[in-house]
């Protein structure tokens, strides 16, 4: 019957968004009632490291909002054309129309609403769907009621929608919260953009939201004014809900800078408007030909996908726990745990793109078996590229692909360096003080003069259409004698030494240091 | 004392208002409903409801008094009553049928929109400099059939913003409306200059062109705007029908019946597809309805007369309607008949309706 779009990303937007949004959705699914309704959140430019909103607070959602969520994610990469024409980090009008062109077309309605709405049907019995379900066709909003913080802060249980419905009802009531601002028409209502409701159909007439508008704000109002124009009227569903919105005014956020906020020319986008249409982005609005990652709470989870990788290339522990050690003299041991290690490295990689191909130049045969493994059972479809310059590796793996490096750094799409020990046996007890051998040092000269070529030739080799950098993972370079080199070439955060893994992006350092450390990586020295 | 001084003005009001209430004439709905609106948003809704159920009264479709008094009703605390009028301002607007789905858009709107205008007159005095509020008030002039009224916006927008396809389209359709066919093909010409691909206004020049005695130019603007409607049968159906090509409408005709099986229009025009193909009737899940065009889907089924759908229709463009199927029904044999028939529908009807442009089409073939 209808589909729910909404949007937001991975970070802090606003005053306490976790609670916020989780009531929300935990909410808005507890009035859907058709198996054809469904929640789409567009997941707008979290960095590839981290996995998507929804999926950071899933624990606070019920079983039924888990169900009808479908999560579109738009990577960095994919943004990144428009990044120098905004200062906002996720944008309203592509993502809304990413979520439209891939909505369920069996639905009728869509519902354009976010993160922090709750929606209260007046008759205490009906659904949304019902609601829906006998209206005639048109463009609907209704007016916002606010709701102090200190209410669904403190009061509100995430993951009781139903109970927090009823006492919404109550404190409406008790607490004089319904207030109708009426606004100017097209918009009819103030904060419009939390309840807006047309005709899928309409929304493809009039080619969605428009996107020329990357500053932010008033969207909502020039769909209501094309709506406006395409319907001839604005109809309200004050009769049917109510809609109450989440305050969040204690900290102001990141597109809300005072009288200094940056916003949408309000003459060009409102007040101006000729026509519904948007003939410009007829054939291009939500990115029809872009591929966007779509991903379900309600099954084939990063969880079960994580689980899944290590147990298909490792077994449980046998004993209790296992040590390492830090005194200082075992700074030159590059024994380590690999069982131990392997969860990390994992970690590091799974919010990636299935399609992502990662090279992995390392010292131990052990770790290419087993990630390698690992990485195919996570679901990846894109290769482990080992190249050809480390010698005694396994390559057999039908998810292995081997070349010269040369070859393989423009294909890759993220790097794992290893820093081990070639000699190092998959039971060995570690930083016990070992020493390394001929064939550890001559492997380990191998991979750290590859990692020095790849960190410092980074942008120059990057598969073509990638804009960003890419990021870098070194295992085993925590508090040992490849911490130095490793984070001299990559912006790496102080990590624990129990992860022993370090990630990120080659430095831009623009210092005569920077210059030499670059010169001496691409020359091998 | 202003508590006092409030309590005896609305007392006083109220007296004025009830008394006059009973002079008001039929026409007098507009004023009546414009007066209960300003009540309302000044807040005295109590004053409001009254005047609403008035102009109710004259106006039985009046979409917008039956909201508002809903909103009155609401805010008094009369739930129940409240959300019945809601519900039944709904039902008014549902049952008015859209107009021709391959119009432009504000063609497509029915109904009253006595709201609109009294809210963009509210936006236009803040905003003098923006087109917006003067298009879509033009609009609601153009949509609630007051051409007029909507010229003048559109030439006010035109001032504000030269050489706007958008509002020369606009422009024309109020020509169009006004008889004014040379002079809104003139503006089409600007719109389709700028916007080739605009099959809004294409369809608009094909019917300012029909009304200029131009067919043969009307047809060619209608075949381009079919080929621009890809993906919308009911759309294209309507073109196809207003070239008389029933072998390019049928197909469209029949994926429309798909996604609005209940809509009667589309299964008449699928009947006189069929029948102008020489193909068999197939009247077979044709939708039974008392109002109209339910006879016309009889007369095909052979259930009623000529003469009983003659009678039965009581408007000229329902007129218009059943002399072009009676045409199409007389054809087999009878071909003065079914000239006479057209013509009539020529006379007698506006060029925009589907059936007028039709029957000029079927006219021009069956010429010497």
């Amino acid at each position: 019957m209808f589909s729910v779009i909404i949007y937001g990303r991975n970070d802090s937007h606003g005053y306490n968004l976790h609670k916020r949004a989780a009531i929300s959705f935990n909410a808005i699914a507890e009035v859907m009632s058709d198996p054809d309704d469904e929640i789409l959140f567009v997941d707008y430019n979290t960095p590839d490291d981290h996995p998507t909103f929804p999926e950071a607070i899933h624990d606070t959602l019920t079983d039924k909002a888990k169900r009808v969520l479908r999560i579109f994610r738009v990577r960095p990469e994919q943004h990144h054309h428009l990044k120098s024409k905004t200062h906002l980090v996720a944008l309203e009008a592509q993502s809304r129309n990413i979520a439209l062109r891939r909505s369920n077309p069996r639905n009728r309605w869509i519902l354009y609403t976010n993160t922090d709405m709750l929606l209260v049907p007046r008759n205490e019995g009906e659904s949304l769907n019902e609601i829906f379900g006998g209206l005639p066709d048109g463009f609907y909003q209704i007016p916002r009621f606010e709701l102090p913080e200190m209410l669904w802060e403190a009061a509100f249980d995430r993951k009781d929608p139903a109970g927090n419905l009823i006492q919404l009802r109550d404190w409406a009531v008790r607490f004089h919260l319904n207030q109708v601002v009426h606004n100017f028409m097209p918009m009819k209502y103030d904060a419009l953009g939390d309840f807006q409701a047309a005709l899928r159909e309409d929304m493809f007439a009039i080619h969605g939201f428009d996107e020329d508008m990357l500053l932010g704000w008033h969207c909502d109002s020039n769909l209501a004014a094309r709506l406006a124009l395409y319907r001839g009227r604005v109809d309200t569903l004050i009769d049917k809900v109510f809609g109450y919105h989440c305050d969040h005014t204690r900290v102001a956020a990141a597109n809300n800078k005072g009288r200094q906020t940056k916003m949408n020319d309000q003459d060009r986008f409102i007040w101006d408007v000729s026509s519904p249409y948007l003939p410009g982005q007829a054939d291009t609005w939500g990115w029809p030909d872009v591929e966007i990652e779509e991903l379900r709470l309600d099954r084939d989870t990063s969880y079960e996908r994580f689980t899944t990788g290590l147990s298909a290339a490792m077994e449980p522990a046998s004993e209790p726990y296992r040590s390492t050690n830090l005194d200082w003299h075992l700074y030159s041991d590059l024994s380590y745990d690999l069982r131990h290690t392997l969860p990390f490295i994992c970690d590091q990689v799974l919010t990636y793109p299935r399609s992502t191909t990662v090279m992995l130049v390392a010292s131990r045969p052990e770790l290419v078996t087993r990630f390698t493994t690992a990485w195919k059972a996570m679901g990846f479809t894109g290769s482990v590229l080992v190249p050809s310059e480390c010698k005694g590796l396994p390559r057999q793996h039908p998810s292995i692909a081997t070349a010269p490096f040369s070859e393989l750094v423009g294909k890759a799409d993220l790097f794992i360096f290893e820093f081990g020990l070639v000699t190092q046996y998959w039971e060995e007890v570690v930083r016990i003080g070992r020493p390394e051998s001929a064939s550890d040092q001559k492997v380990l000269k191998t991979v750290a003069r590859l990692f020095a070529l790849a960190a410092s030739t980074e942008s120059d080799t990057r598969p073509r259409g990638h804009r960003l950098p890419r990021r870098f993972i070194g295992v085993n370079v925590i508090y040992n004698k490849f911490w130095p080199l490793f984070t001299d070439h990559i912006a790496a955060n102080i990590n624990p030494f129990c992860s022993q893994v370090l990630a990120g992006l080659p430095r831009q350092d623009a210092s005569l240091k920077g210059k030499v450390l670059r010169f001496r990586g691409r020359r091998g020295i | 004392m202003p508590f006092i001084s409030v309590t005896m003005r609305q007392l006083w009001l109220r007296t004025r208002i009830l008394e006059h209430l009973g002079e008001t004439e039929k026409a007098d709905w507009s004023r009546l409903f414009l007066r209960a609106r300003a009540l309302a948003r000044s807040g005295a809704f109590e004053l409001a409801v009254p005047l609403y159920e008035r102009a109710l009264e004259l106006e039985p479709m009046l979409g917008e008094a039956l909201e508002g008094l809903g909103e009155a009703l609401d805010v008094l605390g009369k739930t129940d009553l409240a959300l019945e009028k809601y519900a039944a301002s709904r039902r008014v607007r549902a049952e008015a049928r859209l107009g021709p789905p391959d119009r432009h858009f504000v063609l497509r709107q029915r109904g009253h929109f006595a709201a609109e205008v009294l809210a963009y007159d509210a936006v236009v005095r803040s905003l003098k400099k923006n087109t917006l509020p003067y298009i879509a008030r033009g609009n609601a002039y153009l949509a609630g059939g007051r051409p007029k009224e909507a010229l003048e916006n559109y030439d006010y927008a035109l001032k504000l913003k030269r050489n706007s396809p958008d509002v020369s389209v606009l422009k024309g359709e109020a020509l169009t409306m006004l008889g004014r066919c040379k002079e809104a093909i003139s503006q089409f010409d600007i719109a389709v200059t700028a916007q080739p691909r605009n099959a809004e206004a294409l369809g608009g020049r094909a019917i300012a062109r029909l009304g200029a005695w131009l067919l043969g130019q009307a047809n060619a603007d209608w075949q381009r705007q079919f080929e621009l409607l890809k993906g919308r049968p009911s759309a294209r159906a309507c073109v196809a029908l207003r070239m008389a090509d029933y072998a390019l409408a049928l197909p469209e005709l029949e994926m429309a019946i798909e996604k609005e099986p209940d809509d009667p229009y589309w299964h008449l025009y699928r009947l006189t597809a069929r029948r102008r193909l020489g193909l068999s009737a197939d009247i077979r899940n044709l939708p039974s309805i008392d109002a109209w065009p339910g006879l016309l889907l009889e007369l095909h089924a052979g259930h009623t007369t000529p003469d009983e759908v003659l009678k039965r229709a009581d408007t000229d463009s329902r007129r218009a309607e059943a002399a072009f199927q009676l045409g199409v029904m007389a054809l087999d044999g009878n071909t003065v008949a079914s000239k006479g028939y057209w013509t009539d529908v020529t006379v007698r009807s506006s060029p925009s309706l589907i059936e007028h442009a039709a029957a000029r089409n079927e006219l021009a073939r069956l010429a010497p």
